[in-house]
């Protein structure tokens, strides 16, 4: 259990291994980097007895288990099949790449962003859960660009692993909507779970999307048709990458995904449909673009396409034991192929050259290579005594028993029969052209055998191949029985791994194919000859073109969408909120709820009649600018009317004084703008603009609609019953502002002065043009300070300030409170600004405003902190009733020292804001006045 | 009563949001101040409409929901800060940039000769 | 006796409050719509102490005293405005 959890993370670790030992010498590195992986291997191999015999390990860690996201593997006969595979041959590999890089090359990085692979991979194989099986499934794209970009000198490098990195990225995205689908569809993102309830899944009207989207991710993978032609194009990388990933493992990882998927997806018409009309497509068109091949390793990569082509055929065919015979091809497989890129690239790494038209009789130089070579090209044509030849017979036995084209199923078995005679004729090219067919022409270099033991991993390959050709049950008949278990998620069904089925119609395809593809390899001049009249077309190109087409209708879509209007901008997130809305109200069944509504007064009708009609006004006179101000005025005024009629008289206070806040700035602000606005909205954008607006008014009202006509249930009870013995105060929305949530006040009033901070540096060295005379062209009045204003506010002040104090001081027990307080007294101070003029305040009020807001902030936090002193949490409050002659009982409360520090930096904020906003104009005035 | 309110606020909901989209910046803060309006009555809202019911502690039968009042409360005074920082920055754009549009370049309108920077001297 | 001047005042305050409106609407000038915004204010007080009295409720009273001393610093505001364009200088 424990050392399943190591498994792909031992690899993990080992990324750092090749860092660490890059500078020691290249056999050293290679060494120590094949220790953790060799490691993981023989681990997995520790588990081989007990998945032999059927069973299955799973390892959960739980991150988040309540969206099903947690760490799972799980290690079946599948699991195990792949992770051998891919330690296996990642082991070849790293011996293999020891000898292949030149010492230009930093073999220290290659190796870490190999090992990251093998880890991406293992997790892709081991995952026990959708999103994490996504996750690993996206390394694996990122990863194998890393490799196949390695050496990001070359152009064709860069834009192979860009293209590999497109094509199978974007897959992933599609994969992952299959899964996220997949998942919800069957309520848990455990794989086991998916695998299980597959009959579910099928029968879901999800089923033909989830289908779709999770082939596409699996083709893109596994280069299958039409996505084949990023293969290849990444042969660009370094040849040890192309024998690891484009073997055995990262274009394996598609096939992998069908197989898990399985038991969950397969054994439909649709299914069966793509999946086996994509393969065969595949496997056709890979076989007959190698022939044509002149490159050593694109060759090869297409025949690759073909043989995943050969696989995905197997897995759509619907039949237990074409999965059984897909699974024992992918065996073999990535066995033989990863030997002929390995051959591929000695021959490439010893003659300096991968053309076929120039290799010619290689046998005489390197015998040995050849012959390893011939012996892995003969498995891939299938020929027998090779493990080829096994899971091709199997192969063709299955279509054989294809129905599912009803009468044209015959042309199952004839284009397999035909795929097979291209792959024995480009096997064939591959050992005549190379190895015979004359003498060399013009090598860079005089080929000879590779160091002895770069060939030792293509030699392990071969006999493999040999081995498990001549005893297949011996050498794969445990691990083949196991992973088809686990593919099928139940018993598989019977089957024979012989060599000698005795004579059937199987074995005469296979020497139909053989005697024909050996033909067509001697008629193979008049093929080319054919094939020359088409057009070259080069996937890269067209992938270019497509990418840079895309780029630009992306670069034309941002132009469009953000041309850097504000105005514009709005109205997208407006529009988009509408669209957001709307749709979740559909779903409501009635706008009205259960609650009784309180019927309708004249008085009510009449102020909402009122409220209409301004505010309509505001919007129709919204270009007059000072009309438009009062009609606000009225839309507050009706706005606390209605708070104080529906039971709020705090929010009535509040409002009121706000109002006035606000209508006073908007006029101060109003001197500095144009008092008219222009017309110059075009009749379609009203209307449009209209629309929007209407559409979302009348979402809110009828959100508000249906949330008022329910009942409520709610949490308010407890501050209800515990504002008197907790608080100690009977005004409950004071008590909760100073006392149950003061915190969330704090955090408000501070707010409020870095608003206020913040508009403070807007002001600063503001230059602003000032009108010399009003929007009627009438010159101002020469009366700065009316007399009768400023005897009137004088003797405003002192009423205002004991307003203020009574509303502050009874704001626990009745409705006020701090904030509303300190609204009054700054409303209060305004008026003497208004009426006296900037320089007469001065020589008055000699503090600082921002002093004031800090220590407003201060004292708050501080009244805080001081329950601390007491062994209280933070602000929790203490208060108690005291007893005073003339006065009589009084209570006192820690609270409102709280409710003081708000109400400073209410009166703080509030003065900064507006008489630095008066003041700024005291000094410019004068000078304007003297131009007139 | 609540039909009446709900329609109050989507009217001023949608007044608000028709100024908002506008090009002049005074004309955006009138909306964004209707629009703060009716958001402050559909919080309000949230806590269900009650007559003679102030959450004041031994002055009526039933109390209505205090939470909504509070939190309320507090939206106003900040969309009071808000508001002021809007109108400021309107201004401070002014000046800076010499119009008034929220976009910072007047659109281009031929024969309109209104649209001079400094408005209506 | 009092429901039924309750009623009587609670009509003559919505008529006043139309008035104020079609005065607001109306215009001419922005000094009649400034005065029509005040005697608002005024109804406004007079709709509040109405209220109180019917709910039997002093706590609306504040609102009323607020008012009556806000609404005469908004009024005198746009007042100073119309004057001087200016309001603090």
């Amino acid at each position: 259990m424990n050392s399943l959890i190591w498994l792909p993370f031992l690899p993990l670790l080992g990324t750092l291994v090749p860092l660490l030992s890059a500078h020691l010498s290249r056999t050293a590195c290679a060494f120590l980097t094949a220790a953790l992986p060799a490691l993981t291997l023989l681990l997995v191999l520790s588990h081989a007895g007990d998945i032999f015999q059927g069973e299955r390990f799973h390892a959960v860690i739980p991150w988040i288990p309540a969206i099903g996201l947690d760490l799972a593997f799980r290690l079946d006969g599948l699991a195990m099949l792949f992770a051998i595979l891919i330690l296996g041959i990642g082991l070849l590999v790293i011996l293999y790449a020891r000898y292949y890089l030149s010492a230009k090359d930093s073999i220290g990085k290659f190796y870490a962003y190999l090992i990251l692979f093998m880890f991406a991979m293992l997790g892709v194989v081991l995952s026990d859960n959708l999103i994490q099986l996504w996750f690993f499934w996206e390394l694996t794209s990122i990863s194998s660009f890393l490799l196949i970009s390695f050496w990001g000198h070359k152009t064709e490098a860069r834009k192979g692993a860009r293209m590999a990195l497109t094509v199978t990225g974007a897959g992933g995205l599609a994969l992952l909507a299959g899964l996220l689908i997949l998942g919800n569809t069957v309520g848990s993102f455990s794989l086991q779970d998916v695998l299980d309830n597959g009959d579910l899944i099928k029968a879901s009207a999800n089923y033909p999307i989830i289908v779709v989207l999770v082939l596409l991710g699996a083709f893109t993978k596994s280069a299958q048709f039409p996505f084949h032609f990023w293969l290849p194009n990444a042969m660009a990388a370094p040849t040890p990458v192309s024998a690891y990933l484009h073997s055995a493992t990262m274009v394996k990882a598609g096939i992998f995904l069908m197989a898990r998927f399985y038991p969950a997806l397969a054994d439909t018409n649709l299914w069966f449909l793509i999946v086996s009309l994509t393969g065969l497509i595949t496997f056709l068109v890979g076989a007959y673009i190698a022939l044509f091949q002149h490159d050593l390793k694109g060759l090869l990569a297409n025949s690759t396409i073909s043989h995943l082509g050969l696989i995905t055929l197997l897995l759509g065919m619907g039949t237990d034991l074409a999965a059984v015979a897909a699974i024992f091809h992918i065996i073999n497989h990535a066995i033989f192929k990863a030997s002929l890129f390995m051959a591929a690239g000695i021959i490439d790494h010893e003659s300096g050259s991968r053309d076929m038209r120039n290799l010619n009789g290689l046998w005489k130089y390197m015998p040995y290579t050849a012959t390893l070579a011939m012996v892995a090209s003969a498995s891939m044509a299938g020929v027998p005594l090779m493990n080829g030849f096994l899971s091709k017979e199997m192969f063709f036995t299955e279509t054989l028993h294809q129905a599912s084209l009803g009468s044209l199923s015959w042309f199952i078995p004839v284009l397999a029969t035909l795929g097979g005679v291209f792959a024995v004729a480009y096997s064939m090219r591959f050992i005549h052209d190379v190895f015979f067919n004359g003498e060399p022409i013009n090598l860079p270099k005089t080929p000879h055998e590779p160091p002895r033991y770069m060939r030792v991993p293509v030699e392990i390959l071969v006999a493999i191949c040999l081995f498990v050709g001549i005893f297949p049950s011996l050498a794969v008949g445990d691990l083949l029985f196991a992973a088809a278990n686990a593919t099928l998620n139940g018993p598989a069904p019977d089957y024979s791994l012989a060599i000698w089925h005795g004579f059937n119609l199987p074995l005469v395809m296979s020497i139909i194919a053989l005697i024909g593809g050996l033909l067509m390899y001697k008629n193979r001049a008049h093929l080319f000859k054919f094939q020359a009249q088409f057009p070259a077309s080069d996937p890269k190109l067209v992938f270019e073109s497509a990418i840079q087409w895309l780029t630009r209708q992306s670069q034309a879509l941002i132009a469009w969408a953000e041309n850097g209007s504000l105005q514009r901008y709005v109205f997208f997130v407006l529009a988009f909120a509408v669209v957001m809305t709307a749709s979740s109200l559909l779903k409501l069944n009635t706008t009205a709820g259960q609650r009784p509504e309180i019927p309708l007064d004249a008085l009510s009708i009449t102020c909402a009649v009122l409220l209409c009609i301004s505010a309509l006004a505001t919007v129709i006179w919204h270009r007059k600018r000072v009309v438009a101000l009062i009609t606000l005025s009225v839309v507050g005024l009706i706005v606390s009317l209605a708070f104080a009629k529906f039971s709020a008289p705090d929010l009535a206070l509040t409002q009121l004084s706000v109002e006035v806040v606000t209508v006073i700035l908007l006029i101060l602000a109003l001197f500095f703008l144009p008092q008219k606005t222009p017309k110059e909205s075009s009749p379609r954008r009203i209307v449009r603009d209209l629309s929007l607006a209407s559409l979302f008014g009348g979402i809110v009202g009828t959100i508000s609609y249906a949330l008022m006509t329910r009942p409520l249930d709610s949490i308010s009870t407890f501050f209800t019953e515990n504002s008197k013995t907790g608080g100690g105060g009977t005004n409950v929305v004071n008590v909760i502002l100073v006392d149950f949530r003061g915190f969330d006040t704090l955090g408000e009033i501070t707010v409020l002065g870095i608003a206020a901070l913040g508009i403070y540096k807007l002001i600063a060295r503001m230059r602003l043009f000032m009108p010399s005379a009003d929007g009627n062209g009438l010159a101002w009045s020469e009366d700065r300070h009316p007399m009768l204003l400023k005897v009137i506010s004088q003797s405003l002040l002192p009423l205002a300030l004991l307003v203020s104090a009574y509303i502050f001081l009874r704001g626990h027990n009745m409705p006020g409170g701090g904030f509303i307080a300190g609204l009054v007294t700054s409303v209060a101070i305004i008026q003497q600004y208004i009426a006296h003029g900037v320089e007469w305040i001065k020589t008055r009020i000699k503090f600082d405003y921002q002093i004031m807001i800090g220590s407003g902030i201060g004292i708050a936090t501080l009244s805080g902190l001081g329950s601390w002193v007491f062994g209280h949490t933070f602000l929790s409050s203490w208060f108690d009733y005291f007893y005073l002659p003339v006065i009589g009982k009084f209570e006192l409360a820690s609270a409102m020292i709280f409710d003081l520090g708000v109400f400073l930096t209410v009166v703080g904020a509030t003065m900064l804001i507006l008489a630095n906003l008066g003041q700024l104009t005291t000094s410019e005035r004068p000078t304007q006045q003297e131009h007139e | 009563m609540e039909g009446m309110y709900a329609l109050c606020v989507g009217l001023l909901t949608a007044c608000g949001i028709f100024l908002a989209l506008r090009g002049r910046s005074f004309s955006v803060v009138i909306g964004l101040t209707l629009l703060s309006y009716a958001v402050n009555l559909f919080l309000f809202a949230s806590g269900r409409l009650r007559l003679n019911s102030a959450a004041v502690l031994g002055e009526s039968q039933q109390y209505s929901d205090p939470l909504p009042q509070a939190l309320v409360l507090t939206a106003i005074v900040i969309g009071f800060a808000m508001t002021a920082f809007v109108v400021i920055l309107a201004m401070r754009a002014r000046a800076d940039l010499g119009n008034d549009h929220v976009d910072g370049t007047l659109p281009k309108q031929p024969g309109d000769t209104e649209q001079k920077n400094g408005g209506n001297a | 006796m009092l429901n039924i001047t309750i009623i009587a005042v609670a009509i003559c305050i919505c008529i006043a409050l139309i008035l104020n409106l079609w005065r607001l609407l109306k215009g001419p000038t922005i000094s009649d719509r400034i005065l029509a915004l005040d005697t608002m204010y005024i109804n406004a007080i007079a709709l509040i102490l109405l209220y109180g009295i019917h709910a039997r409720s002093s706590l609306y009273f504040e609102a009323a005293v607020l008012i009556a001393m806000l609404g005469f610093v908004s009024t005198a505001a746009l007042c100073k405005y119309l004057l001087r364009g200016d309001i603090i200088e």
